[in-house]
């Protein structure tokens, strides 16, 4: 009994690990109060690694992944989050180049390809590239194509190329017209409790008044 | 004198205190940066040729010695070491330590042609390695032919090397187990 126990509990410890990360999508987290981004990934090759199906790609595949960029802030705040490409790290730049990259929204397909050129290139994605205004808890998915040609020569083979990328947030008050978070136990406080807290206050300042008052009348005395 | 100052002073501060919160509301934000290194690899195509006697053991690496006729016990198979599939093909590549004699007529193998195809000197496998398989035995025995052999042999030393090639069966389709029409394969 002992051991089915143990044996079930591992399994349950297991099956939470395989839960961390999906292998699907690739989840960069925009974290409100670390004012960090967090990188949800599987992080055998390196902890910020967006590209897990880019692992021992062969001529002729042509592979995607999904990139889901969160923004995990307070709902006070809206969050405006870009993206850009640094290009291939030095070293990388020849066998990247070998590469096409191909980078777009896949929200509702309304902006095309954001970028889509030799893999070890910044191009459309050299500046800042607005990737949307999020409200708490709101999304934007990406899908990366990466194609390898057919005709790669046999010296890229087991070849490792790094890419780098930067994600940016800027954090924006919510405005008048901006749609409202639902209430939470953490909201503002209601005007009734702002005008019942006041009248406290003032209540205590006039008896504090009240009681000077009379200790100087008891001295006067 | 100097209380009333001090009164002002106060209320100047108090409502510069209230001006900082709205001002934080309405200008300033907040802007945070994070770098992702991503990684793309490539794969690649690699096996391990073995070569073992009936017995189960590894072929000796210096040899045995032969006389005409002998039938020596050699087993060859491939063995996939690698995450992709991949066609395979295998050349024998007879020598001999003499500038006079030829060592090709000295050999017979007993190759399986089901499995094996011969082109253009090779011998191709008609189907694909997957990964982690081991292929069926190229040859299991090597007979020295008696008729092609004679005294100008004596003391010598022939070899029998196995060259194999692969290129990969993904993205790279052939028509039934003509694999030998497989892109890829090396020039030489």
């Amino acid at each position: 009994m002992k051991k089915i126990l143990t044996f079930s509990l591992l399994l349950a410890l297991c099956f939470s690990f395989s839960l961390v990360f999906q292998g699907e999508s690739s989840r960069v987290i925009y974290d409100g109060s670390s004012r960090n981004f967090i990188f949800d990934v599987d992080g055998t090759a390196s902890p910020t690694d967006l590209f897990a199906n880019f692992k021992s790609v062969m001529p002729g595949d042509v592979k995607t992944q999904k990139i889901t960029v969160k923004n995990d802030a307070s709902n006070k705040i809206k969050v405006r989050l870009y993206l850009r490409s640094l290009g291939a790290v030095e070293g990388s730049e020849e066998f990247l180049s070998q590469l096409t990259l191909q980078v777009k929204q896949s929200e509702d397909n309304t902006m095309a390809y954001m970028f889509d050129a030799a893999a070890d290139r910044p191009a459309q994605l050299s500046d800042w590239v607005c990737l949307g205004t999020l409200y708490s808890g709101g999304e934007v998915n990406l899908d990366v194509t990466l194609l390898v040609p057919t005709e790669l020569d046999n010296r890229y083979s087991s070849q490792t190329g790094l890419l780098t990328w930067e994600f940016r947030a800027e954090e924006l008050p919510l405005e008048p017209g901006d749609p409202q978070p639902p209430p939470t136990s953490d909201m503002p406080l209601s005007w009734g409790w702002i005008v019942a807290i006041g009248l406290c206050a003032v209540g205590v300042v006039l008896l504090l008044i009240w009681r000077r008052r009379a200790r100087d009348d008891e001295d006067e005395e | 004198m100097f209380g009333k100052i001090k009164l002002r002073l106060f209320a100047v501060s108090v409502v510069a205190i209230l001006l900082s919160f709205f001002l934080q509301g309405t200008l300033a934000y907040y802007s945070t940066v994070g770098t992702a290194t991503n990684v793309v690899t490539t794969g690649n195509i690699r096996f391990l040729i073995h070569e073992k006697t009936d017995q189960g053991t590894e072929f000796p690496k210096e040899g045995v010695y032969i006389v005409p006729g002998d039938v020596v016990s050699k087993q060859v198979s491939i063995e996939s070491d690698c995450d992709h599939p991949f066609y395979l093909r295998v050349k024998i590549v007879y020598g001999i330590d003499s500038q006079e004699l030829s060592a090709e007529e000295c050999f017979k193998l007993n190759v399986d042609e089901t499995v094996w195809e011969l082109r253009d000197g090779w011998y191709y496998y008609k189907g694909i390695v997957q990964p982690g398989q081991t292929t069926p035995n190229v040859f299991s025995h090597v007979e020295m032919v008696g008729a092609a052999m004679d005294n100008r042999h004596l003391g010598k030393t022939l070899t029998l090397s196995v060259v194999a090639q692969g290129v990969q069966s993904e993205n790279n389709p052939v028509n039934g187990t003509d694999t030998y029409t497989a892109l890829g394969w090396p020039q030489n």
